[in-house]
């Protein structure tokens, strides 16, 4: 993606490396957060969830939850992931009691990861009032050991990066989205592992980025995904192409895509997963993000959240996040880094933006600076520096009734 | 050449038939890449929206980074503003979804 500008740079000197130190976790990975997870079970416990994990907001207690009373394979399974990912120190599940859940292996599969974990059922435990009391000391019997908690040194390469856009504008294929592309290039070439998303958002690139796919049989499989999102969509009649994008200069879908795209670098792609897979080894990724099967359930991924869901269900530590509208989001387990497009979204929202990339279009900055201006705000990220959209509280999560078939032949060649 | 900061719009790649406006550009001024391409608007491009930078016949491409990322639906002479009113998807049209 080209620069505008190679004018001489007036963006402040790059920070000295910060050191990266991470909690260590039993299955070889490293956190860089400590979370105690509240995590409800069904709609009905949610009240409940919220009530036991809201005074303890600004210490590590984040919530998420499943709303869904019918069974779910999908759901079941990303709850596990989520709940041993590598930020998540320990578990709070909190249940109605009657719901479909599989609460109890649920339960089983966090205590054999290592954490520290309970059930709390609420019509077992004097409902609301007891289930909340019971719940809250629980969680303050825990905070201080997951404060106090060892780390090791914590390196690029062991970080997993999910790159994400929403309410992207005209100018987000022009600036902040090519930059975390070069930010994207720079951590895979400094071992780390970055994944893109959303193939709805790839449609008319498929070409392109099968070219960059490490075998024959992945390039298949990148456009295979990208056609399952067309006919997906084309069934459903609605893309991921909205009146905010219209507002702001994007014509087509294709146009969208060709800026979303962008994110993704220039580095061959190593392999396709889905949501919960993790990457078997360093690399570029593309996360399919679109049931398979029949068209059921609806939209795929009914707004950012769900797709930022599950790249940290497959294991991603931070999320690199653009917007030209002005996104506020951040996510319960993963720290989120919002870069924005234009210097007039980031002066009217500069408390949620970490990073302008519009200091490309004002002639100031050139791609690759603000690409490692973004690498160096993951570096302060996974140093345990608050980004934006913590220091602020968010904590964005939703999960909902998906299918997804395993993983074709040929998408992991690693 | 322009002068740095002179530039108020870019052509991501030689061949494209559109820029992009860096800034709000208006109605009858000159719109300038750095590299020297310099045309009159129209009319008022947007910030982040586009320019014909060529005249761009009826079921042309729009082309954008060296890629079709829509249709001319009719004449779009250079200068003027490229976006839903005049170019088609190849794929969705998403009549359903609302513009301000």
């Amino acid at each position: 993606m080209n620069s505008p500008a190679p004018l001489p740079s007036t963006a402040s000197p790059a920070p000295a490396p910060v050191a990266m130190r991470g909690y260590p976790r039993a299955d070889g990975r490293k956190g860089i957060r400590n979370f105690l997870l509240v995590a409800y079970l069904v709609e009905c416990a949610h009240h409940v969830a919220r009530r036991i994990a809201s005074p303890y907001q600004g210490d590590g207690v984040q919530l998420i939850g499943f709303p869904g009373c019918y069974p779910s394979d999908y759901a079941q399974r990303v709850m596990e992931d989520l709940a041993t990912h590598p930020n998540v120190g320990a578990v709070l599940l909190v249940s109605l009691g009657c719901e479909e859940f599989q609460r109890a292996r649920l339960k089983e599969a966090i205590a054999a990861s290592g954490r520290e974990v309970e059930l709390l059922t609420i019509q077992s435990a004097g409902g609301t009032t007891g289930s909340v009391a019971k719940g809250r000391a629980w969680v303050e019997a825990r905070l201080a050991a997951l404060a106090a908690a060892p780390t090791v040194p914590l390196a690029l390469s062991d970080l997993v990066i999910g790159t994400k856009c929403g309410g992207s504008d005209g100018l987000s294929g022009v600036t902040i989205n090519p930059a975390v592309g070069h930010a994207s290039d720079l951590l895979v070439d400094a071992g780390a592992t970055v994944m893109f998303e959303e193939t709805c958002e790839l449609i008319g690139c498929e070409t392109h980025m099968a070219a960059r796919a490490a075998t024959p049989e992945l390039a298949a499989a990148l456009t295979a995904a990208v056609r399952k999102a067309d006919s997906y969509y084309t069934e459903l009649g609605h893309g991921s192409f909205g009146g905010g994008n219209i507002k702001y200069g994007l014509s087509t879908l294709e146009e969208k895509s060709l800026g979303a795209y962008a994110k993704s670098g220039s580095r061959p792609i190593s392999g396709v997963l889905k949501p919960g897979v993790r990457p078997p080894a360093p690399g570029l990724y593309l996360m399919d993000t679109v049931n398979d099967g029949p068209v059921r359930y609806g939209i795929p991924n009914i707004n950012d959240t769900q797709t930022i869901t599950e790249m940290v269900a497959s294991g991603c530590h931070l999320i690199l996040f653009t917007t030209g509208a002005g996104s506020v989001v951040g996510q319960a387990l993963a720290p989120v880094i919002k870069g924005v497009s234009n210097s007039r979204v980031f002066t009217r929202m500069e408390d949620d933006m970490d990073i302008n990339g519009g200091t490309i279009a004002d002639g100031i900055e050139g791609v690759a600076d603000v690409g490692r201006r973004i690498v160096d705000a993951v570096r302060a990220a996974a140093s345990g520096l608050p980004t934006k959209s913590e220091a602020l509280g968010h904590q964005e999560f939703i999960l909902s009734y998906k299918t997804y078939e395993p993983l074709g032949p040929g998408c992991l060649p690693v | 050449m322009g002068e740095p900061g002179a530039a108020n719009m870019i052509r991501l790649a030689a061949g494209d038939n559109v820029g992009i406006a860096l800034v709000d550009i208006a109605a009858g001024s000159t719109a300038a890449t750095l590299d020297g391409l310099a045309l009159r608007a129209l009319e008022a491009i947007p910030q982040g929206h586009k320019i014909a930078l060529v005249p761009i016949a009826p079921g042309a491409d729009i082309v954008r980074l060296r890629m079709a990322v829509g249709i001319a639906r009719a004449e779009i002479p250079a200068g003027r503003l490229v976006h839903v009113h005049n170019v088609a998807s190849r794929y969705l049209n998403n009549d359903q979804d609302h513009y301000e």
